[in-house]
């Protein structure tokens, strides 16, 4: 049988966090975007003035920037903007204690896994439903060592000075169309502050679901790593299926002081009907080390390049992204390292399978300034294609000054091998198990680099996606 | 070399003053042509003025600001050349000339006009054409009304391929018959001699079934103090079997933008090669589209570029499969010295039909200083799964171990610096082996390196 037939039917059909709750929500703004939202959000948050007006200004920035012409299809982006809520309210305070979440909205959490996630392995964990963190909490062992980890709204209430000398200093709102949109509306998202040379030893989770239909999330993270700190952060993304589009937004803001060492990695898989647009950077000092672990499966469209600019003597940046697309999605990610001080490297690794209908799409950028003697940075991209109707691109950017850099980039495409299949199938394999095998084996690089549980969740999710591929 | 009757008869523009780049002068170009000739004029005219100068907000224009490499209204149409030609050539065309013995016939174009063409008689006898475009047009008007400047590039392609559709005033027009093979290269020298003029040419190549041909051209001048300008379209095509070889070595003089927009049609089992060699002019742009047309076509993609002082060279290419079983292979390679820049953006597309496509795009580059500047954008666009496509990049420096070895067998830095570079340009000539291209081009970047 072809393998155009084999394949048939993967679709994302078996998205299993479609479900949705009721509608319930404390307030709401009226759906589109004007100055009054802008307003009321601030209002609603009991903001300081500058932030006001910081919201007001990048308002402004964002309806002079014109929708951007590359990466996905955004033509039908600007009708949904007018019809989404840029604002839900879902409860009226954060809480500190699982118990005193509302019933709807730990049901849905305690669907996902958090709660256990939290006890077994994590050192703390925020979750975050429309656009408010309804849940923050740290363990007291961190806690007690100065370790902040928080709502970004009460980031900005405790600890105004350390809040406002580092928020929009990486990420400007002029830096882009929907950095500038999320700087007006920013709602949610995480506060992190660890001290110099404290090494936490297991990760900080932020989850991030959406429920109510024709809603943009906006969630604004800043994360500050003081010199020698040590840290890991995760966050993951759902949504229900909607037959209507939704919009996501973040912005995330990353500093790394001297010699300190942070990972961020991101398990997205927001449903199919998802607009997922997100600006993330890391702004990375000497002898530092930013790690970026990327894993795109879900969305209908993703748009991010998460970025290391290395600024610092031997500051290093590493990039590792894993794109799934399958029908009606379109993955345009990659990653972007800037470097400008001597002696910094950056590696970008990025693994691209795409099924049925789908278009993944590397889109990546290598800039070496005329200071950054001696910089190295290594791009590798491999993109997989299951069906003769899926796609994929590879655009890297690749902009040097000066003889001191040494640059590399390379990058194959290639289908799943007869002989390959032929190999595994005379073993005693099943075709559709050989198939999830070689895709296994194609992401596996990056996927040892997941902390265990969502190594498996992963490979739970590829086994899915190839089962019925087979007749 | 006589002068060829045909460059004699050639109509001569009845102005003498240099003209602007108006619709006047599209007008004045266009008395006493066939209809089907000014009109395609008029519309490439209608398409360039409707069309706005790119900038560099459009991905393909990324890093050249053309709105400061030229100014049309500054610049005059070239004074036709074949008036000039006096029977004395300058030393720097002669020289060149010199070096172009063998070969299977010559053309030389003076400041965009065809001043000389000869052809060995035996391949006339064969139906081999090489003749001035604008003898063509009365001689093999069927031929050119068909080609010309239509649906291989037509005008709708940019706003330079527009402006060089409506203005263009010579060139040449080779083509080869049904299982000819031409065992020489046929040779051809581009000369421009006046500052702050405009000149448009075009080159048409047509091999049918069967034959084989190879075709070297030369673009030489002086250095200028004022922008000069130098369009260039060529249209290459390759029917069923047919195998070309076509290159161009570019040595033009300091204050001249040479835009060049290649086309390459590939079919049925044709093999069509390119060789494009950037060494002078200020400001190059080149556009290359290479077009695999028929199961069983396969085109190589060679460039090679050597920067010095302000320098700046933007490589455009593209590879389209639009049919199966096909075969493509980008090597361009580049050197940079002083504050001399280079942007490379090539892609691979491979269309959905184009299954069992092997496609390859490599683009290195080499820098010597500080100051200069390397912009690599390989690209991949891929909709059909049975293929074999990769890409690489890589900017570097030179390599400190071959280096050392030099250095230990007694060779100075200097000396092993220049070895090194000529060893890293020159494998990408070696693909394309063309009578005296090697040689030349070898010459051509060790008199560049002399002056580093």
């Amino acid at each position: 049988m072809p393998q155009n037939e084999l394949v048939e039917g993967l679709g994302l059909d078996e998205y299993q966090y479609g479900f949705s709750d009721d509608e319930a929500h404390v307030y709401r703004t009226k759906p589109g975007l004007s100055e009054e939202v802008v307003r009321q959000i601030s209002k609603h948050k009991e903001e300081p003035e500058w932030m006001l007006e910081f919201r007001l200004k990048a308002l402004k920035i964002y309806e002079s920037k014109p929708m951007p012409t590359w990466g996905g299809d955004l033509s039908h982006l600007e009708a949904t903007l007018d019809e989404i809520y840029f604002y839900v309210k879902p409860q009226d305070q954060m809480e500190r204690s699982w118990d005193d979440v509302p019933d709807n909205i730990k049901n849905t959490f305690e669907r996902l896994g958090i709660p256990e996630a939290e006890q077994k392995l994590l050192a703390g964990v925020g979750a975050q439903y429309e656009s408010e963190m309804v849940y923050h909490s740290l363990k007291e062992e961190w806690a007690s060592q100065g370790v902040i980890f928080d709502s970004i709204e009460d980031g900005l209430k405790n600890h105004p000075d350390l809040f406002r000398e580092h928020f929009a200093t990486v990420i400007p709102a002029a830096d882009n169309k929907f950095a500038a949109l999320n700087s007006a509306v920013w709602s949610g998202g995480s506060f992190v502050y660890i001290p110099k040379g404290v090494e936490l030893k297991t990760p900080l989770q932020a989850y991030f679901r959406v429920n109510q239909e024709r809603m943009g999330q906006f969630e604004r993270t800043l994360i500050i790593m003081d010199e020698g700190a040590q840290a890991h952060y995760i966050e993951g993304c759902t949504a229900p299926v909607y037959s209507t589009d939704s919009f996501h937004s973040g912005v995330i803001e990353i500093i790394l002081k001297k010699d300190s060492r942070f990972r961020y990695t991101t398990i997205q898989n927001w449903s199919n009907n998802m607009y997922n647009l997100v600006t993330q950077r890391a702004v990375v000092n000497e002898n530092a080390t930013m790690e970026w672990l990327d894993g795109n499966l879900g969305s209908k469209l993703t748009m991010k390049y998460p970025s290391c600019y290395l600024v610092g003597e031997g500051a290093h940046g590493d990039i590792m992204s894993i794109a799934y697309a399958s029908d009606g999605q379109h993955q345009d990610t990659g990653g972007k390292v800037v470097h400008v001080a001597p002696n910094t490297t950056s590696s970008i690794t990025s693994k691209s399978v795409s099924k049925g209908h789908g278009r993944s799409s590397y889109r990546g950028l290598c800039k070496v300034y005329d200071g950054a003697h001696n910089a190295r940075s290594n791009v590798e991209c491999d993109a997989l294609l299951i069906n003769s109707t899926s796609r994929t691109d590879t655009y890297p950017y690749i902009e040097i000054e000066g003889k001191q850099a040494t640059v590399g980039h390379e990058a194959t495409v290639s289908k799943i091998g007869d002989t390959q299949l032929f190999y595994l199938m005379s073993r005693g394999l099943t075709k559709e198990e050989a198939m999830a095998l070689i895709v296994r084996g194609f992401i596996e690089p990056i996927a040892k680099e997941l902390p265990l549980e969502y190594a498996v969740e992963l490979n739970r999710l590829i086994e899915l996606e190839m089962e019925g591929s087979v007749g | 070399m006589s002068k060829s009757p045909q460059a004699a008869e050639a109509p001569i523009a009845e102005e003498e003053t240099p003209s602007s780049l108006d619709e006047s002068a599209v007008e004045r170009i266009s008395q006493g042509a066939p209809s089907w000739l000014s009109e395609r004029r008029r519309h490439a005219w209608s398409v360039f003025e409707d069309t706005p100068l790119p900038s560099t907000r459009s991905e393909e224009w990324r890093y050249t600001d053309v709105s400061r490499v030229v100014d049309f209204a500054d610049l005059r149409l070239a004074i036709d050349g074949a008036q000039s030609e006096n029977g004395s050539r300058p030393a720097g065309l002669a020289a060149a000339m010199e070096e172009d013995l063998a070969a299977s016939g010559h053309a030389v174009l003076v400041d965009g006009s065809v001043v000389h063409v000869d052809l060995d008689p035996a391949l006339e006898k064969q139906g081999v054409i090489l003749t001035s475009l604008r003898s063509a047009v009365n001689e093999h008007g069927g031929l050119l009304e068909e080609l010309l400047a239509t649906k291989t590039l037509p005008p709708e392609d940019g706003k330079f391929q527009a402006l060089n559709a409506a203005l263009w005033t010579d060139g040449v027009l080779l083509y080869v018959p049904r299982d000819v093979k031409l065992d020489l290269p046929v040779r051809v020298t581009r000369w421009l001699s006046h500052a702050g003029s405009a000149v448009f040419a075009r080159t048409l190549i047509v091999a049918e079934p069967g034959s084989q041909v190879s075709y070297v051209e030369e673009l030489l001048s002086e250095d200028f103090d004022q922008r000069t300008f130098v369009s260039t379209a060529v249209e290459v095509i390759a029917r069923e079997g047919a195998q070309i070889q076509y290159a161009s070595i570019q040595r033009l003089g300091r204050g001249v933008f040479c835009q060049a927009a290649q086309r390459t049609l590939a079919h049925r089992d044709s093999k069509l090669d390119s060789l494009n060699v950037s060494l002078g002019a200020s400001v190059t742009r080149l556009d290359l589209n290479a077009r695999l047309l028929g199961a069983g076509a396969h085109s190589e993609l060679l460039g090679l570029y050597f920067g010095d002082q302000d320098q700046h060279f933007d490589h455009n290419t593209s590879q389209d499969h639009l049919a199966p079983d096909t075969g493509s292979n980008l090597l361009y390679k580049g050197a940079l010295d002083d504050r001399a820049q280079a942007a490379f953006r090539g892609i691979i597309r491979v269309h959905s039909d184009a299954q069992r496509t092997d496609a390859y795009q490599t683009n290195r580059n080499l820098l010597l200083s500080d100051e200069c500047r390397a912009n690599s954008l390989p690209n991949l666009e891929i909709e059909a799964d049975d293929v074999k496509c990769s890409h690489g990049a890589t900017v570097g420096q030179l390599d400190p171990e071959a280096l050392f070895y030099l250095l230990s067998r007694g060779l100075s830095r200097e000396q092993a610096e220049r070895l090194v570079v000529l060893g890293f340009l020159g494998d990408v000539m070696s693909r394309l082996p063309l009578g005296g291209v090697v040689e030349k081009v070898t010459h051509a970047i060790e008199r560049k390196l002399e002056h580093v």
